[in-house]
């Protein structure tokens, strides 16, 4: 059992870290629109640090999952952005590898990797969310291939992507799980619309996404046809493991974010204020520490150790804590937002933003399911 | 960064695991709570399991705390290793058997005499001390705080059982009229040694609370499993479920703190306070709360005295209670979150405008 890096790890941390402070000023307020996001992607992928953990032969640099730990930690550190292509390079690349053909993998994996070919993931519909084997959106047989219509919501980046990882039904007749197959389809072909959704927070991140007559080649289909439900399953995988040090990290910086608001309005000797920070900062270095026993196991058999299915249920929660805690120090100020504000609204949009946290991605109640059942052993719920 | 057991570690766990569960079923652990509070034959047999090897570090001992607090061990074993072997080790001299030990260095005097040094006073508390073969004492002596042994069947020493709310771990007041002392650690060592004892039982009591979440999660999942209501089993109501999802989710994450305390208090004892601290924290919350669960989810046969689950819920209650000798655990981390030095690093670098 080791906790510090490795030799190995260390000079690569420590370099990760010199260029990282030379790309992110420190203390200067940023401003990631979408333009910038696409240049940083790119920059990271100039500089080496895309695809960390991916095989060499994908073009990736085939380092251990640690390395791709490190990148998490010293980025939230620097208060660096999500690759633009985030849902790309941890979650559709990782499935074309498992399951593309050596055309998918040809024509995909270089441009997600250089932040080019921006991926979405288009599984929830209005009536599909948790049940996401409840998918009604069809692809019917066409001389090319597929002719898809139906309906995604939710759909994260759609406004930017050029390619979206969709879950569609292809036999109607076949129960649930069975009868769905994935479809890497072009954002750009004929018959899709994106329609950008508000969030509460403001934000305009994720969008209803209209497919009508939309024509998909036969050489689109990702994995079999018919067993599209063991793809998508592969791409949460991806979603809810690997993200898990990513989100720790994340709510690290924001913890140091919060003492730092605590002690520049006075609130540091509150003990109400202490007790509260000390809780979350045990809840944060119990997730800390799972991850990395998650990822220790991860690099010994290959599959994430049962721990990393609490990661990101543990994360939403103290997150949705810890922003909630700063509107409190905030007191009535918390009130303002936009320029007038404490930070200019950093933390009241901090707050409306962590609602989500809890539903993206499988809602705390789906995920605490998957523990009983799956972790547990519990009987099924249904 | 490799923060998993090594083969060595997982061995040691799983031979700790099966000759516990071989030694002490539930029927006998029953009656020893309600009976004597300790198997008073098993320290042979547990010297020749390894558990007082010299070359155990502490990560493994943090192993066999947290196995011990699962299986509710009914030996002297935790208070030996957590409290008084350290002080034997400082001092070069073998291990006599079970030990404990108290201060008494305000209740306590000790006198030096042609034959010896013998001490003279009271500790209202002694964790153990009727399991022992020896009692390690701090008591006062003109140079300041000393380290001495006492027999607890020896002249001068009387011991009065206090009834406790865990019955394996029962405490004693002694009382010494010119008890005939060891002396073991003479003053100006005696303070870093009572210094290091102090982190390592905090240590060790959260790997014990790990042990104790750990298996009565275990009892209340089994219990789910196969208790049917309505015509399921109840493990299948949502409510239930989720409960103990998170209480699963507790385990883990107080399991991962107490793991890095062990790793941080033996590469770098001091700057373990905060790994300390959190470990403490997580892993009493575990214990107390995963006991709750277990207890709802058990319905009325998890609060009869019949049902083995209260004797979990009073380690975990014990557990608690002698945290709350050691420092605050929420103090000592906001006390490191909110120095100034904390606040120059996070000056700047994280701020957003
Ligand atoms: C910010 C954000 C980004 C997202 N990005 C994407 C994306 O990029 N691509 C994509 O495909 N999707 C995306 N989603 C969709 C997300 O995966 C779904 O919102 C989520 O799975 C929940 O589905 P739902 O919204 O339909 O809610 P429902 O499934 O209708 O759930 C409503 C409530 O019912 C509860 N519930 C439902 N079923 C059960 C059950 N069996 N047991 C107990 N409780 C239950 C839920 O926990 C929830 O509290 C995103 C969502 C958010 C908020």
């Amino acid at each position: 059992m080791r906790l510090g890096d490795s030799q190995d790890e260390g000079e690569f941390r420590t370099r990760l870290r010199d260029w990282l402070s030379g790309q992110i000023p420190a203390g200067v307020p940023q401003e990631w629109d979408s333009e910038r996001l696409r240049a940083w992607s790119k920059s990271l992928y100039q500089a080496g640090y895309a695809g960390l953990s991916w095989p060499v032969e994908h073009g990736g640099r085939g380092l251990p999952a640690a390395y791709q730990a490190i990148y998490a930690e010293e980025s939230a550190l620097a208060g660096a952005p999500d690759h633009v292509n985030v849902i790309g390079l941890n979650m559709v690349g990782p499935t074309i590898i498992k399951y593309g053909t050596q055309a998918q993998l040809a024509e995909f994996l270089p441009g997600i990797l250089s932040g080019e070919t921006i991926f979405c993931q288009g599984f929830s519909e209005p009536d599909a969310g948790s049940d996401l084997a409840s998918v009604r959106t069809r692809a019917r047989a066409h001389p090319k291939g597929y002719q898809v219509d139906g309906e995604k919501v939710w759909s994260s980046y759609a406004h930017l992507a050029d390619y979206c990882l969709l879950l569609v039904r292809t036999d109607p007749e076949a129960v649930k799980h069975h009868g769905l197959t994935c479809l890497l389809m072009d954002m750009r072909a004929p018959g899709v619309q994106v329609r950008p959704l508000r969030e509460l927070s403001g934000d305009t991140d994720f969008n209803q996404v209209i497919l009508t007559d939309v024509v998909v080649g036969a050489d689109s289909v990702l994995g079999p046809v018919g067993q599209g439900w063991r793809v998508a399953m592969t791409t949460l995988a991806h979603e809810r493991g690997t993200f898990g040090i990513t989100l720790t990290s994340r709510l690290s910086a924001e913890l140091d974010r919060l003492v730092q608001t605590v002690l520049t309005l006075g609130a540091g000797s509150d003990p109400l204020v202490r007790k509260e920070i000390a809780e979350l900062h045990v809840q944060l270095q119990g997730l800390r520490f799972t991850g990395y026993r998650a990822l220790a196991e991860l690099q010994r058999t290959g599959e994430p150790g049962a721990e990393s299915s609490i990661l990101k249920l543990g994360w939403s929660l103290a997150n949705q804590r810890l922003t909630a805690l700063a509107l409190r120090v905030l007191g009535p100020d918390a009130a303002f937002d936009g320029p007038q504000a404490f930070w200019s609204g950093y933390w009241q949009q901090q707050h409306l933003r962590s609602r989500t946290n809890s539903i993206e991605g499988g809602t705390s109640e789906i995920l605490r399911g998957i523990v009983a059942e799956r972790v547990l052993g519990l009987p099924r719920t249904r | 960064m490799d923060f998993t057991l090594n083969q060595d570690q997982r061995e040691l766990k799983a031979a700790a695991r099966h000759y516990l569960s071989q030694s002490y079923p539930l029927t006998l652990i029953a009656e020893l709570s309600d009976g004597v509070g300790a198997d008073g034959q098993a320290w042979p047999e547990l010297l020749r399991q390894g558990w007082l090897d010299p070359e155990l570090e502490l990560l493994e001992l943090a192993l066999l705390a947290e196995e011990g607090g699962r299986a509710l061990h009914p030996v002297p074993w935790w208070v030996t290793v957590a409290l008084a072997l350290p002080v034997y080790q400082a001092a070069g001299l073998p291990l006599p058997g079970p030990a404990t030990l108290a201060d008494g260095s305000t209740g306590c005097q000790a006198r030096q005499q042609a034959t010896g040094w013998s001490l003279t006073g009271q500790v209202p508390s002694v964790s153990q001390a009727g399991s022992v073969t020896e009692i390690v004492l701090a008591a006062s002596t003109p140079a300041g705080t000393a380290l001495f042994a006492v027999e607890p069947d020896g002249a001068g020493v009387s011991l009065t059982e206090r009834a406790g709310v865990d019955p394996l771990r029962i405490t004693a007041g002694l009382r010494l009229v010119g008890a005939p002392a060891r002396l073991l650690l003479d003053a100006p060592a005696t303070g870093p040694v009572l210094a290091a004892i102090e982190r390592r039982w905090q240590v060790l009591l959260a790997c014990e609370a790990v042990g104790v979440a750990d298996r009565v999660l275990e009892l209340a999942v089994d219990y789910a499993k196969t208790r049917t209501q309505f015509g399921r089993p109840i493990g299948s109501f949502q409510a239930v479920a989720h409960q103990l999802a998170d209480s699963y989710a507790a385990v883990e994450l107080a399991r991962s703190l107490a793991y890095r305390a062990a790793c941080v208090l033996a590469d770098e004892p001091d700057q373990a306070a905060e790994a300390i601290a959190c470990a403490v924290h997580a892993g009493i919350r575990a214990a107390v709360s995963g006991c709750e669960v277990a207890m709802q989810v058990t319905g009325g046969l998890g609060v009869t005295w019949e049902y083995p689950l209260h004797r979990w819920y009073r380690r975990a209650l014990s557990l608690q209670a002698r945290a709350a000798a050691g420092p605050d655990p929420l103090e000592v981390i906001a006390g490191e979150l909110f120095t100034p030095a904390a606040a120059d690093r996070i000056e700047g670098a994280l701020a957003p405008a």
